[in-house]
């Protein structure tokens, strides 16, 4: 009849249910959701929008030159002939091509309305200086594989990054972003869930029935699942946003980093978890939580803005710091070349980390939550005599 | 059987319990009284684990008692709190399934009490939407649900209403098989002396007073009380008697030698009618007052 010997599977398993059936708690996720689905699909869709840029040309010369610059860049340039110099202007002006390509006395004018982006002008400038070339060397009597022999330069990266730079900063920050708002989140709901058993008193009979231990690891489980469960459920959405925008070929990039990412995330979540359930039994009241939690939010809050604003020598130093690691370790692994033995000491350092806090805190935790007179302070707490 | 032995608790300077021992016997209800701050409370809390003692032990069938056995026990505590979200039935099974039971037997648990409780219906509403009344018979549902080996009840009763009193007293007779022994705290004297066995009376962290309720009523001496359609006063002259009283056909006598008492009533009954006979009770509340003065 007496079948359950490990009561915290069961107090875990009825804080996910409870959380599965909580409203506020399924809002914010398909909040959640519906923000990073937005944010995969919506770029990709105003870059798909835009097509081939349109450059304005009034001769078969400059149909040449542009056709050439199309040849060197991926989407290529649309050609738009216009009549003259002052059909070109307005089309420009109007905004209807992005450029126009006008002959000069000595070459071509790129005319442009504010500004001509680089890329376009460069593009331009290079095959106009190709198309001259091969024109002029024709003249002189050279084939155009003799005017170019020699001149081939291709590019060669000592280093290379599997990400561009801006990209590789959004997605360190990106990465710190998720794990800061998932800890804190997930931080401030076993808090409150914690002091809600306190305040209606609910939590002598639980003390009575099982193990104050159990309480603590059921909640510190329950919890992490969920959390696993939210991030795995935002990543297979933006995943499926990525695919259905063909932009598969990130996933390469991402996949091979994404146990590691788990690994980090499970442990960063699961240390600062049994503070925040002292916090929560260092209360009495939900009111309390705003200074008892103050700890809990510190702990993430400033290695996450390490993370995100230090250099980057300061960040390699932050991915190996305990929890900050869990913000910076995995978007340095995504974003740069790092050596494996790297990852493996962070991760020995973040479970010795682990170990402490969730030791001291499962002490903290004995001690104060059958506490409901009045609010502690954590000094308090510590001196305070087991039961 | 549960026992409590030299239990001492102390909270900082203050000493609440002083080597309180007493027994709670399987199959009997053992009423728990004391002034406010006796110590009541410290004791069960204690009993269950919730709180620790700076000396003395519980023990269970003469072992030291273990939180594997403690498991199985019920326990209501003074404070009331269940989780006021959650569906009362729901919450039933968890804590049935808390205590050790499987799910399935604790769902079948949790209908028959609720049936019992006539809360059949509301099953599916959030605790908090109770009315008191209701939401401590949920209450009492939960520390009977997993069909206990030990009831530990801090002030069950407090907040009901006598109909309600009653219906909770069936429930308890009816649920609590003769193997188990159940341990009550009450204010409502009165209470405790309809439905318990035993008493323990605390006062200031001490046991002043333990025993069968019958003979702690019936006090030290053997009174007696006797009312006749007539005159009593003949009764000064009877011997083997101390009369302490008499007021018209009303008299109250102790009986100083054996069966002198039952002369007595014949006498009685030769002179005209007999309207009362019998041994002098005393009310509870004035053994509490004498034990805790």
């Amino acid at each position: 009849m007496k079948t359950l010997d490990k009561p915290w599977v069961l107090i875990a398993e009825r804080e996910i249910t409870t959380k599965l059936r909580d409203k506020t708690f399924i809002g914010s996720t398909v909040v959640m959701l519906l923000i990073v689905m937005a944010a995969v699909i919506i770029p990709a869709l105003i870059a798909g929008k835009g097509g081939p840029d349109k450059i304005a040309v009034i001769d078969d010369a400059g149909v040449k030159v542009v056709q050439q610059a199309s040849t060197t860049t991926g989407d290529g340039y649309e050609v738009t002939r216009v009549a003259d110099r002052p059909a070109a202007e307005k089309a420009v002006t109007d905004g209807k091509v992005e450029a126009a390509l006008l002959p000069d006395a000595d070459g071509y004018v790129v005319l442009g309305k504010d500004r001509v982006d680089s890329g376009v002008e460069g593009a331009l400038r290079e095959a106009a200086a190709a198309v001259g070339m091969e024109t002029n060397a024709g003249k002189a009597g050279l084939s155009p594989a003799e005017l170019h022999a020699g001149t081939k330069v291709s590019l060669q990266l000592l280093k290379p990054g599997p990400l561009p730079d801006i990209v590789s900063d959004f997605v360190n920050i990106g990465l710190a972003l998720v794990f800061y708002m998932t800890a804190l989140g997930f931080g401030m709901m076993i808090a409150q869930s914690v002091v809600q058993e306190k305040e209606s008193r609910v939590v002598e009979i639980l003390a009575a029935a099982v193990p104050i231990r159990s309480l603590l690891w059921g909640k510190v489980l329950g919890n992490t699942v969920l959390a696993l469960t939210q991030i795995v459920v935002i990543a297979g959405a933006s995943l499926i946003g990525l695919l259905a925008t063909d932009q598969a070929d990130i996933l390469e990039v991402v996949a091979p980093v994404a146990g590691w990412f788990v690994v980090f995330f499970v442990l960063g979540f699961v240390a600062p978890a049994g503070l925040w359930a002292v916090a929560g039994s260092l209360a009495t009241r939900q009111e309390d939580l705003g200074s008892t939690t103050l700890p809990g939010q510190m702990i993430l809050m400033i290695p996450f803005f390490f993370s995100v604003f230090a250099g980057s020598s300061a960040k390699t130093v932050a991915s190996f710091v305990p929890i900050a690691s869990s913000m910076s370790m995995p978007g340095r692994m995504l974003t740069e070349d790092v050596p494996v033995w790297q990852p493996l000491v962070a991760i020995a350092l973040l479970l010795a980390a682990t170990v402490l806090i969730v030791r001291m805190g499962a002490r903290l935790y004995e001690r104060t939550l059958l506490q409901t007179g009045r609010r502690l302070g954590y000094r308090e707490a510590l001196a305070l005599e087991a039961k | 059987m549960l026992r409590v032995a030299g239990l001492t608790r102390r909270f900082g300077d203050h000493l609440a319990l002083d080597d309180v021992t007493f027994d709670v016997v399987p199959g009997r209800m053992t009423g728990f009284v004391g002034a406010n701050g006796a110590g009541k409370t410290t004791t069960m809390r204690i009993i269950l684990g919730v709180l620790a003692a700076t000396a003395g032990e519980v023990r269970w069938q003469d072992q030291p008692l273990t939180q594997d056995v403690r498991r199985d026990f019920g326990y209501m505590p003074e404070e009331r709190g269940l989780y006021p979200k959650m569906k009362i039935r729901d919450q039933l099974v968890f804590f049935g399934r808390l205590h050790g039971l499987d799910a399935e037997r604790a769902a079948a648990r949790t209908d028959k009490i609720l049936g019992r409780l006539g809360l059949a219906e509301r099953a599916s509403d959030v605790l908090e939407t109770l009315s008191l009344g209701n939401q401590q018979r949920v209450q009492i549902a939960a520390a009977l649900v997993h069909e206990p080996i030990a009831l530990v009840l801090d002030e069950p009763f407090s907040g009901l209403d006598p109909l309600a009193v009653d219906a909770m007293a069936d429930l308890l007779r009816e649920e609590v098989t003769s193997d188990v022994p159940v341990l009550f705290s009450s204010h409502q004297l009165d209470l405790v002396e309809r439905l318990c066995d035993d008493l323990v009376v605390l006062s200031r962290g001490k046991v002043v007073a333990a025993g069968a309720v019958s003979e702690l009523a019936a006090g030290p001496t053997s009174t007696y009380r006797l009312v006749v359609d007539g005159d009593a006063g003949w009764l000064r002259d009877v011997r083997g008697i101390q009369v302490r009283d008499v007021a018209g056909g009303t008299a109250l006598f102790d009986v100083l030698d054996g069966a002198v008492e039952q002369k007595i009533l014949q006498e009685a009954i030769s002179r005209g009618p007999v309207l009362e006979f019998g041994p002098e009770r005393v009310a509870l509340s004035d053994v509490f007052r004498e034990a805790t003065r």
